[in-house]
């Protein structure tokens, strides 16, 4: 069964056109929604959820209709808005409780839901405390944790790494990629940050203007500009020189030789190169070639994508 | 020590009773479960529970003071004799069917404190929108907080009779015949206070919900109240003098005034001679139905449009 699946998808504000026939299919897993401010990544997130309805065309998550059965697909997704959503006066602990009990839940189920989700996202003593004493860091983490709570088949996220300094940051993609890969919940996390689409995701799905750009499996990009890159302790410039000789195609850096990982026999060229120039191999590591520069000259983006 | 007790380099203790991920397997309730939840989360919230010690002050005092002469009057009822209980209104006692009439003030404050808190909250901390990506409707929303804020204005106004009623039953020469003599008294007390709480709650919902911060919420709610006393019957009166034969109507719009004379209805009692004479008590009922579905429209009306 398809995760999304939308057809001339279209909605606008007025004169706005916040999203214009959009066409996608996409499989469960975790995808990167990406897109400069104000391309249309919260409109779309608000519709999938049956929030906003669409001016035109036709969607569906889970393979229900996000118009005509959004009541049941709020019942199996969880959402963590952009913005700051919790209230300031009560507990971690009882807000998630609540929000768990209006997801549903049987109120025993809702209290060992709320203890088990909080301390995935790494809440423990001062989940008792009032929120509105907490950091960024950690109301992000409430939100996250009120998005699981019901253990959905989908969580969307907002641009959930706002507002965190790069521990943070870190700690929040990684949560993700763990509720993704380990938990079997599909993700949309939504970004402008496409770093952090690449670190986490398994499929991009980027939209300017309300227009779709790409929509195809991370893999794709980062497979064409594969990079092998061999580290030597000094005579880099050599192996470099003898590589390309052999007809690779090599560029320097620093004490590092990077290579066009396009034929396998690079890898038996590399071993004999060092060898024969006896040099002092300290690693060989691909690289991920950066989603970034594909992206830009795969379709330079308006408004500029970090 | 055995290399298993040895803490594991690089996984935080708190792991160690970590059991993964566990999927949920059990029983989701739908849309009316959600709104039971909402209403038991709200009705806590209205009277603190869950919520810091001050947020319990401002619904306890309030509640408190309005039951305060109730108890004065139980804790005094030996010294009166069964002649002046049965007077009651002439002797300046409290009776089921004026004491809301004497002390709706604090029910006015409880209003005011606690209404805004009930839907200022969610939009000023836009707390909305995560429940609106539930089951739960706007319009069950709505709803929900309305019957969550009548139940406790409910809760404040039955309180005070239930006292008057055990003073009343203490004092009887035989308890069981004297409880039997007066419920039939303190019964009408239940609709029409349940009228009044409902008319109460619709209106304080119906206007708070426009502003997202509490204290212009409360102020309006004030100024909504007070005002609404004081100019009809001022028509009224010049009215009066003038010979206006429509200004009387106007008294049905007086929101506490008028929920007061719909009491007097369910309890058969003549109508305060300060309220216009030529409504009956009926018209009062009616008008009071009338504004509780005007203001719980309007209520709703907000929720329908209000973006989350």
């Amino acid at each position: 069964m398809a995760l999304i699946e939308a057809s001339g998808l279209t909605k606008h504000y007025g004169q706005v056109k916040a999203l214009e026939k959009l066409d996608l299919a996409v499989e469960p897993g975790i995808i990167g929604l990406v897109g400069a401010n104000g391309a249309g990544k919260s409109t779309l997130l608000k519709i999938l959820l049956g929030l906003l309805p669409p001016t035109s065309g036709r969607v569906s998550v889970l393979g229900m209709d996000a118009v005509t059965q959004a009541r049941d697909i709020r019942q199996v997704v969880g959402y963590m808005p952009e913005h700051d959503c919790l209230p300031p006066d009560v507990g971690a602990t009882e807000f998630v409780t609540h929000m768990a009990r209006v997801s549903g839940l049987s109120r025993t189920a809702a209290r060992e839901r709320t203890a088990e989700v909080l301390r995935h996202v790494g809440l423990y003593e001062e989940r008792y405390r009032q929120i509105g004493g907490y950091s960024t860091g950690m109301k992000q983490r409430v939100k996250l944790a009120q998005a699981l709570v019901h253990d959905p088949m989908l969580l969307l996220l907002d641009e959930p790494t706002n507002g965190l300094d790069p521990t943070g940051r870190d700690e929040m993609l990684d949560l993700i990629k763990r509720t993704g890969s380990d938990f079997g919940i599909s993700v949309v996390m939504a970004s402008h940050l496409l770093g952090e689409i690449e670190q986490v995701c398994g499929y991009l799905l980027a939209i300017d203007a309300g227009h779709l750009l790409q929509s195809a499996p991370i893999s794709t990009f980062t497979q064409r500009t594969a990079v092998l890159a061999v580290e030597v302790e000094e005579g880099a410039d050599l192996l470099a020189e003898v590589l390309a000789r052999r007809g690779f195609k090599t560029r320097q850096d620093a004490t590092r030789v990077l290579l066009a990982l396009e034929d396998e026999a690079l890898y038996d060229a590399i071993r004999d190169s060092v060898a024969d120039l006896g040099l002092a191999l300290v690693r060989i590591q691909q690289e991920r070639g950066r989603l970034e520069d594909i992206f830009r000259e795969a379709a330079p983006i308006a408004g500029g994508v970090q | 020590m055995s290399d298993v007790d040895r803490p594991i380099a690089g996984s935080p203790a708190g792991n160690i009773y970590d059991l993964g991920y566990r999927h949920y397997e059990g029983k989701r309730h739908g849309r009316w479960y959600s709104a039971w939840a909402l209403y038991v989360d709200s009705l806590r919230g209205i009277w603190g529970f869950g919520r810091p010690m001050s947020a319990k002050a401002a619904p306890f005092i309030l509640a408190g003071l309005y039951a305060f002469a109730a108890l004065i009057q139980l804790a005094f009822s030996s010294a009166f004799s069964q002649a002046v209980r049965t007077e009651g209104t002439t002797a300046g006692l409290f009776t089921y069917g004026n004491y809301f009439n004497r002390l709706w003030i604090f029910v006015l404050l409880f209003c005011v404190a606690q209404a805004p808190e009930v839907v200022c909250r969610d939009q000023r901390y836009r707390v909305l929108t995560l429940y609106f990506t539930r089951a739960l409707g706007r319009v069950d929303y709505a709803l929900v907080r309305l019957a969550s804020l009548a139940s406790a204005l409910l809760i404040v106004l039955l309180v005070p009779m239930i006292v008057l009623f055990i003073g009343d039953v203490l004092m009887g020469a035989d308890m069981f015949v004297a409880a039997a003599d007066e419920l039939p008294k303190a019964l009408p007390a239940i609709p029409a206070d349940l009228l009044v709480a409902s008319g109460m709650a619709a209106i304080s919902l119906g206007l708070s919900a426009y502003s997202p911060r509490r204290a212009y919420a409360a102020i309006g709610l004030l100024a909504y109240f007070l005002l609404m006393e004081a100019v009809p019957s001022i028509i009224y009166s010049v009215g009066a003098e003038a010979g206006w034969t429509w200004s009387d109507k106007l008294a049905l719009t007086t929101p506490i005034t008028g929920l007061d004379a719909a009491t007097n209805w369910f309890f058969g009692v003549p109508l305060n001679p300060s309220y216009p004479v030529t409504l009956g008590s009926d018209a009062y009922v009616v008008a009071s139905v009338l504004g509780v579905l005007v203001f719980a429209t309007v209520l709703v009306s907000r929720y329908r449009r209000i973006s989350a």
